[in-house]
C-alpha cells in the first residue's frame, strides 16, 4: 500500500513540475528527428550538430521575431517504428517544424502524424514515395529518387556503355524504390539488366549473393543501399575475384564506406549530388567554416548540409510571414522562388517537392578524395 | 487475493484520473503504460500462472497491430472493426503454432518460441503477398471513428488503452475463481498428480496461449492507433525478452509485481531519457540482482498459485 | 559446379564461427542446464578489445602473424577472465535457484556487457583495419580462398581438435563430462565442480574471443549489438547438433554455416535466417535431442 502512495504522490509532483515549465513560452521549438544512434549515427549526428549550430547562430543575433529558438532532439535510430515515436513526442513537445529524418523510411513513418498535427517537415529522404501524398506539411529538401535513376542510368548505359548490369538494393522503401527507378529508366535506354537482387542491410555477410552474381560475369554492380553495406559488398566483391565495376547510389557517399571497403575503395564509382568540398557558395563554405570549427570536424555528408537548407528556409518563411502559423508559412514557401541555399537555390513545388537539382559520377581515388568524371 | 484488488481498484483510479492533471506528453507515456501493461498481464498468463516458458509474446502483440494496420491501410477497413480480427487472428494463430510444441521441456519451449519471434519477423519485413510493407512496416493508419465522430486526440487513444487494462483485470480475477485457475494451481503443485486427477495439462496449456495471445492482440490494435505505424522492430525478439523479464522481476502471477514491472521496463526509460545510455545498463545490474536477492520478484504473491519451477528445482 | 564449391567454402568459413562459439554455449548448458545468453555479447566485446588492443597497443604499424597472434591471446586472456567474472557475479548466487531466475540473470549479463560495451567504445559502429592478414586470395578452378578465410577454418579446427581430445582423454575433461550427466554425484566423486565449472568457462570464452576476433576481421564492422544474433545462431547450431555434446556442436554450427549459405546461395538471402528457425523447430518437434544427441540422461 506505501509503495503505491508513494509512486502515486511521485507521479503527481512529476506532472506538475512538468506543467510549471511548459508555461515557459515565447520560445519557438525546432524539432530534430534523426538516426543519433544506430547504424547511420554519423549522419544522424551531423544534422543534429547542423540544426544546433545554425540555431545558436540565429540565436546569437536575437532569434526569430524576438523570440529564441529552442532544439528538441528525438532519436529515431534510423527505424520506422520509433520514427513514430519521435513523431508523437515532438508533436508532443510543441514544435514548430522538424528537420527530419535522414532515411526516407524514418521520415514516412513520422509524416502522417506531423501531418495531422500540422507541424512542418523537411527531410532529406529521396524516396519518390514521400510526396505521393502532397501533404502541405513536407518539403523534401534533396532530389528525388526518380531524377538520379534518370542520371543513373544514362551514365551506365550511354557513357560508360556497359552490356550486362547488376541491380542490388536492400530492402528499405528508398532503396527498392531507387533501384526500381532504375532499372525502368535503363530498360527505356535499351540497357541490359542481367540480375536485380536485394541484400538484407546490416548482415555483413554477403558472399552468397554475389558468388550468384560472379557465375552471371556481369561487367557493372549498381547498389542502391547505404554506404555500410555497400562497403562492405564492394570489399566482398574483390575477395571474390568479381572483376566489375562498382556504382553506389546517393547513400554510399559517406567516409565509412571507404573505410568498411578499405583497399577496394578505390576504383569505385559514386553518383550524388556535388559533395559539400566541391560547393561553389560562399554561404556553403562559411558554413562548413563554422561547422569544424564548433565541431572539430567536417559534417558527415551533403545530405546535413541540404537539411540545412530545409531548417533555414523555414526560419526565412517564420521571418518574412511574421507569423508562426504553420499553414501560413507552408504557403510562403510554396510560392519562394530562388532562395540562396548552401546547396544552390532552393524552390518547392507545390506538393512539396525540391526543384532543381544536378547529379554527378565520381569515381574514388587512392586517397579516398573524389574525382568528378562525369556531370 | 484480496489486497491486489485493491491495489487494482486503486490503480485504476489513479489511472483514470490522471488525464485531469496532464498534458499531451505526459499522455502519450501513460498510453504506453497502459497498452504495454496488458501485453504484460498477457505474458503473465502464460508464464507466470500457466509456466510455459514463452519468450515470443511480441508476435501476438505484433500480428494484433499489423491486423489493423493491414485492414485498415490496404483494405480500407475503418479501425473499429478491425478490433475482432486483431483479437481472432493471434488466437488462432496461438494454437497453430503452440500445439506440437507444447509439451517442450521449459528451455526447448523457449528456443521453440524465440524461433517464432524470429519467422515472424522475417515474414513481416519481407513484405509477404505485398501488404506488410517490409522493413518500413506501415504507416498513415487511421483513427478511430464512431457515429462520424474522430477520437483522434491523445486524450481519447488513452482512455480507449484504460478501458482495455480495465477489461485485462477483469480477466485475470476472473481467471483465478475460474476452472482454468483451479486446474493452474494443482497442475502447478505437482502436474503428475493432477494428471492423474484427470486434469488435461495440454489442454490448460493451450488455453493459457490462446487467451494471452488473444489479449496481446487487442493490445497491439491500440499500439496501431496510438502511433498511427507498426513496423517490425517494435515486436522483435527484444520485446519478448522485455515482456518475459517483466513477469519474472515484478513477480509473476501477481497484480502489483506486473505493473511494477512494466513501469520499469517501458515507463523509467521514456521519463528518464537524458540517462538514456546508462540505463540499460542499469536495468541488466536491476535484473541480475533482482534475481539473487528477491527471487520471487519485486513484488511476489503472497497466496497461492506459485508455479513449482519458482521454488527450489527438483533434484 | 565452382558455384556450388564457393558456397561450400563460404559456408564453411561461417560455419567454422558458429562452432567455435556454438562450444561456449554447450559446455555452459551440459553442465549447468543455463543458456548463457551473455555468451553472445561476450563475443562483440572480444571483438572490440582485440580492435583496441591492436590499434591503441601495438599501433597500425607493419602487421606481422606473430603481432596478430600476440592479440589474439591477449584478448583471449581478457575474454576468459570476463567470462569466470560473470560466472562468479552472476551466475554462482543462483546455482540453487530455479532455472528461470537464472535465465533472467543471464539476460541482464548480456544487457549489461552490451551496454558497457556501448559506453566505452560508443554507440557508432567501428571498423577493422584491413592489413591484419595479408590480402592474399588463391584461385583454385575459379574457386576464390581469401587467407582469412582458410585461417578461420584452419584454427578453428586445430582449436575444435584439441578441444576433443582435452575432453576425452585428460583428467580434467573426463571430470567435466562426469559434471555435466549428475552434478551431485561428481561432487561425491570428489570432483571439485566449482573448478570444472571455471574451467568451462575459461574454455568457452576464450573460443568464443578467438570467433570475435575473426569476425572483426574478416566482416571488417563491429558494433555493440552484433553479439546478441550471432549468438542466438550457435546457440541454434548447438541444439541442432545436440546441447551438451561438444562434438554436436562443432557439427552443428558447420551445418548451419553450410545450411545458411546454400539458402542464401540458391534460394533466398531473405529467407534464410526462417529457413533456419523452421529447421530448428522442426528438430525439436521430432528430434529435441539433436542430431547427434544429448549426453546427459533424460530425467522424468
Amino acid at each position: 500500500m506505501k509503495r503505491t502512495m508513494l509512486k502515486l504522490a511521485t507521479s503527481v509532483v512529476a506532472c506538475g513540475a512538468l506543467v510549471a515549465s511548459l508555461n515557459a513560452a515565447d520560445v519557438i521549438k525546432i524539432g530534430v528527428q534523426a538516426p543519433i544512434t544506430g547504424k547511420y549515427a554519423n549522419e544522424g549526428q551531423s544534422i543534429d550538430n547542423g540544426v544546433k549550430l545554425i540555431v545558436a547562430q540565429y540565436n546569437a543575433n536575437g532569434g526569430v521575431l524576438g523570440k529564441k529558438l529552442e532544439v528538441v532532439s528525438c532519436d529515431d535510430e534510423g527505424v520506422a517504428q520509433k520514427a513514430a515515436i519521435c513523431a508523437r513526442k515532438l508533436v508532443n513537445a510543441g514544435v514548430l517544424a522538424v528537420i527530419g529524418s535522414y532515411t526516407s523510411g524514418a521520415t514516412e513513418a513520422a509524416q502522417t502524424t506531423y501531418f495531422r498535427n500540422k507541424v512542418l517537415q523537411t527531410s532529406d529522404g529521396t524516396s519518390d514515395s514521400l510526396t505521393k501524398h502532397k501533404y502541405w506539411t513536407f518539403f523534401r529538401n534533396s532530389f528525388p529518387n526518380s531524377a538520379e535513376a534518370k542520371f543513373t542510368a544514362n551514365y551506365l548505359v550511354n557513357v560508360k556503355k556497359y552490356k550486362k548490369i547488376v541491380i542490388l538494393s536492400d530492402f528499405s522503401s528508398y532503396s527498392t524504390g531507387l533501384a526500381d527507378a532504375t532499372v525502368k529508366a535503363i530498360k527505356s535506354l535499351n540497357g541490359n539488366v542481367i540480375y536485380s537482387g536485394k541484400i538484407k542491410s546490416g548482415t555483413q555477410n554477403f558472399t552468397a549473393v554475389l558468388t550468384k552474381i560472379k557465375s552471371m560475369k556481369p561487367d557493372v554492380i549498381y547498389f542502391s543501399g547505404y554506404y555500410n553495406d555497400g562497403g562492405l559488398l564492394r570489399a566482398q566483391q574483390i575477395q571474390l575475384g568479381i572483376k566489375a565495376d562498382f556504382v553506389g547510389g546517393d547513400s554510399n557517399d559517406n567516409p565509412d564506406f571507404m573505410k568498411l571497403a578499405g583497399d577496394s575503395a578505390k576504383g569505385t564509382f559514386l553518383i550524388n549530388v556535388p559533395t559539400p568540398d566541391i560547393l561553389p557558395y560562399d554561404i556553403a563554405k562559411k558554413f562548413l567554416k563554422d561547422y569544424k570549427a564548433k565541431y572539430g570536424m567536417m559534417p558527415a555528408s551533403i545530405w546535413t548540409l541540404l537539411n540545412i537548407d530545409g531548417l533555414r528556409a523555414v526560419l526565412y518563411g517564420v521571418k518574412e510571414t511574421k507569423s508562426t502559423n504553420t499553414k501560413k508559412i507552408s504557403d510562403f514557401l510554396h510560392n519562394l522562388k530562388g532562395f540562396p541555399g548552401i546547396t544552390g537555390p532552393v524552390n518547392f513545388r507545390s506538393d512539396g517537392e525540391r526543384i532543381g537539382g544536378g547529379y554527378m559520377a565520381y569515381e574514388v581515388q587512392g586517397d579516398n578524395s573524389y574525382k568528378i568524371v562525369y556531370k | 487475493m484480496r489486497q491486489s484488488y485493491k491495489i487494482a481498484i486503486l490503480f485504476l483510479i489513479v489511472m483514470g484520473v490522471f488525464p485531469l492533471f496532464s498534458n499531451s506528453a505526459w499522455l502519450a507515456v501513460g498510453t504506453t503504460f497502459l497498452i504495454y501493461s496488458v501485453v504484460a498481464f498477457s505474458q503473465d498468463i502464460i508464464l507466470g500462472r500457466a509456466g510455459a516458458f514463452q519468450m515470443g509474446q511480441a508476435v501476438f502483440f505484433g500480428l494484433g497491430a499489423y491486423t489493423t494496420a493491414i485492414l485498415n491501410v490496404q483494405f480500407g477497413v475503418p479501425i473499429i472493426y478491425t478490433f475482432i480480427p486483431a483479437i481472432i487472428i493471434p488466437l488462432i494463430l496461438a494454437i497453430i503454432l503452440a500445439g506440437p510444441v507444447i509439451h517442450l521441456r521449459g528451455d526447448y519451449l523457449l528456443i521453440a518460441t524465440i524461433g517464432f519471434n524470429i519467422i515472424f519477423i522475417q515474414v513481416v519485413q519481407n513484405n509477404v503477398f505485398e501488404l506488410t510493407g517490409g522493413p518500413n512496416g506501415i504507416f498513415g493508419i487511421d483513427v478511430v471513428k464512431i457515429f462520424g465522430i474522430e477520437f483522434m486526440s491523445q486524450t481519447a487513444v488513452y482512455y480507449m488503452s484504460f478501458i482495455l487494462l480495465a477489461l485485462t483485470l477483469w480477466i485475470m480475477r476472473n481467471l483465478d475463481a475460474s476452472k482454468f485457475g483451479r486446474a493452474m494451481f494443482y497442475i502447478n503443485k505437482d502436474d503428475i498428480a493432477a494428471q492423474s486427477m484427470g486434469i488435461n495439462v495440454r489442454y490448460y496449456k493451450l488455453y493459457a496461449f490462446a487467451l494471452g495471445s488473444a489479449i496481446a492482440g487487442a493490445a497491439g490494435s491500440m499500439f496501431a492507433i496510438q502511433y498511427s505505424a507498426v513496423s517490425p522492430e517494435a515486436f522483435n525478439v527484444v520485446q519478448s525478452i522485455m515482456f518475459f523479464t517483466i513477469v519474472l522481476v515484478g513477480g509473476s502471477a501477481s497484480l502489483p509485481g506486473v505493473l511494477i514491472g512494466t513501469f520499469v521496463m517501458f515507463v523509467l526509460p521514456e521519463i528518464f531519457r537524458e540517462f538514456a545510455t546508462a540505463r540499460y545498463l542499469v536495468f541488466g545490474l536491476a535484473m541480475i540482482l533482482t534475481m539473487i536477492l528477491r527471487p520471487r520478484g519485486i513484488w511476489p504473491v503472497k497466496f497461492g498459485n506459485i508455479p513449482n519451477y519458482l521454488k527450489k528445482d527438483k533434484k | 559446379m565452382d558455384i556450388f564449391l564457393q558456397q561450400l567454402i563460404n559456408g564453411l568459413t561461417v560455419g567454422s564461427l558458429y562452432a567455435l562459439v556454438a562450444l561456449g554455449y554447450t559446455m555452459v548448458y551440459g553442465v549447468m542446464k543455463l543458456i548463457n545468453f551473455a555468451h553472445g555479447d561476450l563475443v562483440a566485446l572480444s571483438a572490440f578489445a582485440g580492435l583496441t588492443i591492436y590499434v591503441q597497443i601495438f599501433g597500425e604499424a607493419k602487421s606481422s602473424l606473430f603481432l596478430v597472434l600476440g592479440v589474439f591471446i591477449i584478448t583471449a586472456l581478457l575474454i576468459a577472465v570476463v567470462g569466470v567474472l560473470l560466472e562468479r557475479l552472476a551466475y554462482r548466487p543462483l546455482r540453487m535457484a530455479p532455472r528461470l531466475s537464472a535465465v533472467v540473470s543471464a539476460l541482464g549479463a548480456s544487457l549489461v556487457i552490451q551496454n558497457a560495451i556501448m559506453l566505452i567504445w560508443g554507440p557508432n559502429m567501428k571498423i577493422f583495419p584491413s592489413n591484419l592478414f595479408p590480402s592474399t586470395i588463391w584461385t583454385v578452378h575459379n574457386v576464390v580462398f581469401t587467407f582469412t578465410q582458410v585461417m578461420i577454418m584452419g584454427v578453428s579446427a586445430v582449436l575444435m581438435i584439441g578441444l576433443y581430445i582435452f575432453i576425452n582423454k585428460t583428467k580434467m575433461g573426463t571430470a567435466i563430462r562426469a559434471t555435466a550427466i549428475d552434478q551431485d554425484a561428481a561432487k561425491l566423486m570428489g570432483i571439485n565442480v566449482n573448478r570444472v565449472i571455471m574451467i568451462i568457462f575459461i574454455i568457452g570464452s576464450s573460443l568464443g574471443a578467438v570467433a570475435g576476433l575473426f569476425i572483426g576481421i574478416n566482416y571488417r564492422g563491429i558494433t555493440f549489438d552484433m553479439g546478441w544474433m550471432y549468438g542466438l545462431n550457435a546457440f541454434v547450431a548447438a541444439i541442432m547438433g545436440g546441447i551438451g555434446n561438444i562434438p554436436g556442436a562443432m557439427f552443428g554450427g558447420i551445418l548451419l554455416g553450410l545450411f545458411n549459405a546454400m539458402i542464401s546461395g540458391y534460394i533466398s538471402s531473405e529467407w534464410a535466417q526462417t529457413f533456419t528457425f523452421v529447421l530448428l523447430i522442426v528438430i525439436l518437434i521430432f528430434r529435441p535431442t539433436g542430431i547427434l544427441g544429448e549426453t546427459i540422461a533424460e530425467k522424468v
